[in-house]
């Protein structure tokens, strides 16, 4: 009994963080109704901005807030201004993508000026401990949990009686009507980005001194945690973000108590999981919201694809099978492999995301299952490679379908989050599930790829298995698209309503192409087990997730040519740039923020 | 930190320079060591630590006279995807005579295949998964495995300290996992008993309620299997929630960085490391002596592995001949290596890692680490 006491403080403690973390994404998200995925960077520029003014200037702590506030409001600003502001009605995919790309350069500037090092953040308050039960709360405890209400209050108030607050509401309910209002939407979303990084930046110092220590690693992790407690609390509820946080940590709480600490994730993200299927809202929507917008449509760019003349693509084929016995160069083929083993996990992603409308941030997941799969087939029944990555394929198909099917009836950046959550999920499982995956551990001594006697293990040998893949997997999904599948996918895309009307059952449909897109993704993680001989939970992480969706929206959404490009340069990119060692990926944020200012529809165009 | 970037690029520009000179006199043409590891990304601060460690041997190496040695490092953000790549760059650039890395089990796991097809030497300079070595005939380790640490810590905690009721708390990965499972078997086949195991993630920072698990399973000992970020938050956490017992980790949280963000809730920890900058040893003494005239701190752990990777390297090219075969064929033969981790030692041909390393046990104490006095902690 008293434990359960403990773990409800502890509860509430960490959850006032996650409240700190989900306000700024929440008002983002309501007004200019985008994932802010730079919204955990900001949070900790903020706390390497406090660091600095404690460690240089010796400012006290309400000084200390000042300096944070106003130095991450400005970089908010700058953000909205700079980087996101250009991208206004041409997509909405390019907007989160952007974000992305912020996100990857704050992180990377820190890097450079503050080292990956952990950093002791000298404590501002007193050292006192408030024994409560059988644990303490100490000052910072306290300055979190007020902090956490007055901004709320504020921003409440702010909301409700200002005149800015007034056409951020607006803003917030109807954009296009809040303009023909004479609102200056401009003006609107820097003062949201000014005031939601502020938030984010202060929440930043706040967590440093709560820990004691800041690294630049605090910001992804922040993100992921901001965003389910939103999420609980309603897309865009700045007062249910904090009910959200709060649910969020003493979830947690209970599951660690419950399960023990490693299933503390699973139990969040299955929480989050559950509320999507039978709340979508939010659990404080007590007025019916019209139904989320669909991203479909209004999420693509209009554009033409650019195609490519058939004889130049035979020759395109051509040359790139012939291209080893001229120029056998390992480390140029295994880049190459790379990227064509990039190229097939994004066929099955631009399928899913492109053609259909689907924004799926868990692909890495398929891979996941698909390396398993394969992986265990071969290390404890002996299964041939060459039957081991079919059957991979297959499972991967059926387990990836079957797990995204809470997610099959939503829409917009439910399906977004839903899908990051069951990739996190599959990922806790593969770590947990000692008996079946060897948990922690993962497998090693994967065989390497063959065929019948012939070992594929020299650089050519691989870049050629992958080539014929790409070659198979992409000739059949061009020919898919041109089918009458292909045009059906495409009118759930565009306008699932009249898709439906026409009595198409979109479910179906979208189930369809997700086995499709999940056999493709099921053999590239076989090939890549096979190919790395050790793989564990981490092998296909949610950076590669995000990299994939990267590579779609690059190369053009539902483009199958624009997969292969955009693999090549998000994959080549980072290789061409190692002369730049340290700088390589602030390098390659800033390369991808510019190609999104300059093509958000893709490079190759929406097909 | 700009001090020691500045020179790398200069290091990594005369590499590139070296290869454009058509005309190599065989005299002072320098060795070539690929390094992969981590530069970005979550694991970058040990790149940097190998790197300070890299760059104060070269100094010592090149000043001393004698082949001058030189490092590729090529970022792999300690990714299994970018390993491999990186290994088929090193293995087809003649240049290079063996590699060093990488940093995490799951990138230079996924890296040994192609090593050991292209016969370069991938020696791991901060791998302790008791499997790395099992990756082939070219894949060696101047690392001590769990294998042999753990034992050795369960002996500390259990024998040292006369703990019987120890809870665990591990890092849930391949690393983690492996040192806690060894852990636990040698500490039960000593009589204690493990009253707790909680696993966390990377990355995690909230320890309160794992930390209630933790005390009502009423241990007299918490033991950690992790590196010192982490410990360094868990500690500050059990002296907030106000736990008394016992605080003993593994060889990884020694870092005088665990001081400075644990602050005074490190005191009292125990730890055991095959390195420790205070030791008596000349060679120990001399390292710690350099290292603070270059970069004006203390070295930890990671700064001495990869000081002494790049050195054995080095001595081996010199007695055995710079060629990839040479150095494969030396490491398995060569003795009394000069290593500041160890003393001189030798590797063991069988295992491919270094034979019979000695710990040092320490305790913190009024902010620093010290050797332990022996003297067992009252029961709490």
């Amino acid at each position: 009994m008293g434990s359960w006491f403990d773990y409800t403080v502890n509860g509430i403690v960490i959850g006032n963080i996650y409240a700190l973390l989900s306000i700024g994404l929440a008002l983002i998200f309501g007004v200019a109704n985008l994932i802010n995925f730079a919204q955990g960077s900001v949070f900790t520029v903020g706390a390497y901005l406090g660091w600095t003014a404690i460690h240089y200037l010796h400012t006290p702590l309400p000084v200390t807030v000042l300096i944070v506030a106003v130095g991450s409001g400005a970089l908010g600003a700058a953000i909205e201004r700079f980087a996101l502001r250009p991208l206004h009605q041409r997509s909405r995919i390019a907007v989160l993508l952007a974000t992305i790309g912020v996100s990857l350069v704050l992180d990377q500037t820190l890097q450079l000026i503050f080292s990956a090092e952990p950093r002791a953040m000298p404590s501002q308050l007193p050292d006192w401990r408030l024994p409560i039960g059988g644990v303490t709360i100490g000052a910072i405890d306290l300055v979190i949990a007020g902090f956490g209400v007055t901004a709320a209050a504020l921003l409440f108030g702010f909301l409700r009686f200002s005149k800015l607050g007034w056409a951020v509401r607006a803003t917030a309910q109807d954009p296009d009507a809040a303009r023909q209002m004479g609102v200056d939407i401009d003006r609107v979303n820097v003062a949201v980005f000014a005031i939601a990084s502020a938030l984010g930046g202060v929440g930043g110092l706040m967590v440093g001194l709560f820990y004691h220590s800041i690294d630049i690693t605090m910001s992804f992790d922040a993100t992921l945690k901001g965003m389910v407690a939103m999420l609980i609390g309603g897309l865009g509820n700045v007062p249910g973000a904090i009910a959200g946080g709060l649910i969020l940590g003493l979830s947690e709480s209970y599951g660690v108590a419950l399960f023990g600490t490693s299933y503390r994730n699973l139990f969040a993200f299955v929480l989050m999981i559950l509320i999507l299927v039978a709340a979508p809202n939010g659990l404080f929507s007590w007025r019916r919201e019209l139904p989320p917008e669909p991203m479909t449509g209004t999420f693509l760019a209009p554009s033409r694809p650019l195609g490519l003349p058939r004889g130049a693509l035979y020759a395109l084929i051509a040359a790139a099978a012939l291209f080893p016995l001229v120029w056998n160069q390992p480390y140029l083929l295994q880049t190459l492999t790379n990227v064509l083993l990039m190229a097939l996990m994004a066929f099955g992603l631009t399928l899913i995301s492109g053609t259909v409308g689907q924004i799926s941030l868990g692909h890495a997941a398929l891979l996941a299952i698909g390396g398993y799969a394969s992986g265990l087939l071969a290390l404890d029944f002996g299964w041939p490679f060459v039957a081991s990555a079919p059957a991979a394929g297959v499972i991967t198909a059926l387990l990836g379908t079957l797990l995204v099917l809470p997610a099959l009836r939503m829409t917009g950046h439910y399906v977004a989050i839903a899908t990051l959550g069951i990739g996190e999920i599959v990922a806790l499982v593969i770590l947990n599930w000692s008996g079946l995956t060897r948990g922690p551990y993962g497998l090693s001594g994967i065989p390497a790829p063959s065929i019948g006697s012939i070992e594929l293990d020299t650089p050519r040998a691989l870049y050629w298995l992958t080539l014929a893949l790409v070659v198979l997997f992409g000739s059949l999904q061009g020919r898919l698209l041109e089918s009458h599948l292909g045009r059906t996918w495409r009118a759930i895309r565009d306008d699932e309503v009249a898709a439906r009307a026409y009595g198409v059952e979109p479910l179906r449909y979208k189930a369809l192409a997700f086995a499709f897109g999940g056999f493709g993704a099921g053999v590239a993680g076989a090939i890549a087990a096979h190919l790395y001989s050790y793989i564990n939970h981490e092998t296909f992480n949610i950076q590669l997730s995000i990299l994939a969706i990267t590579v779609v929206i690059l190369g053009g959404l539902g483009n199958v040519l624009g997969a292969v490009l955009g693999a090549l340069l998000l994959v080549g990119l980072p290789e061409l740039l190692r002369p730049a060692a340290e700088y390589r990926m602030l390098i390659y944020g800033v390369a991808l923020l510019v190609l999104i200012r300059y093509r958000p529809q893709g490079l190759l165009g929406t097909a | 930190m700009s001090l020691n970037r500045r020179s790398f690029l200069i290091s990594s520009v005369a590499v590139g320079a070296a290869g454009l000179t058509a005309g190599r006199s065989l005299a002072d043409e320098p060795i070539v060591v690929g390094v992969s590891g981590p530069l970005t990304g979550p694991n970058a601060q040990y790149g940097a630590q190998w790197k300070d460690g890299f760059d104060l041997a070269i100094d010592q190496i090149n000043a001393a006279g004698g082949p001058p040695i030189q490092y590729v490092f090529e970022d792999s953000q300690s990714d299994p995807r970018q390993a491999v790549t990186i290994a088929q760059k090193f293995v087809n650039d003649p240049r290079i005579v063996a590699e060093l890395g990488d940093f995490s089990s799951t990138a230079s796991m996924a890296a040994s295949p192609i090593y050991n097809r292209g016969k370069l030497l991938q020696l791991g300079i901060t791998n302790s998964h008791p499997d790395y070595t099992k990756g082939g005939d070219y894949t060696w380790s101047n690392c001590v495995s769990q294998e042999d640490e753990q034992p050795s810590l369960a002996k500390y905690v259990i024998e040292g300290l006369g703990r019987k009721n120890l809870a665990v708390l591990h890092l849930n990965t391949d690393w983690g996992a492996a040192s806690k499972d060894r852990f636990v078997k040698s500490a039960e086949a000593a009589g204690a008993k493990i009253v707790a195991t909680e696993a966390f993630q990377p990355g995690e920072h909230d320890f309160r309620s794992t930390l209630v698990r933790v005390r009502d399973a009423n241990p007299d000992a918490i033991v950690l299997e992790a590196y010192y970020a982490d410990s360094a938050v868990i500690l500050r956490q059990i002296r907030e929630l106000g736990l008394k017992q016992v605080v003993a980790g593994v060889g990884s949280i020694y870092s005088p960085k665990l001081i400075e963000l644990a602050g005074a809730d490190a005191n009292g920890v125990y730890t055991q490391s095959y390195f420790f900058s205070e030791e008596p040893r000349p060679e120990v003494k001399a390292f710690v002596t350099a290292f603070h005239a270059k970069y004006g701190k203390d070295p930890d752990w990671f700064n001495a592995t990869a000081y002494d990777g790049l050195i054995f390297i080095s001595r081996i090219a010199r007695q055995y001949g710079s060629s990839r075969e040479a150095i494969h064929e030396g490491i398995g033969k060569i003795k009394d290596l000069p290593s500041v981790v160890f003393g001189d030692t030798a590797f063991d041909p069988v295992t491919r890692r270094i034979s019979g390393p000695h710990f040092v046990r320490l305790i913190v104490k009024d902010g620093r680490f010290v050797i332990w006095d022996g003297v067992k902690p009252e029961t709490n």
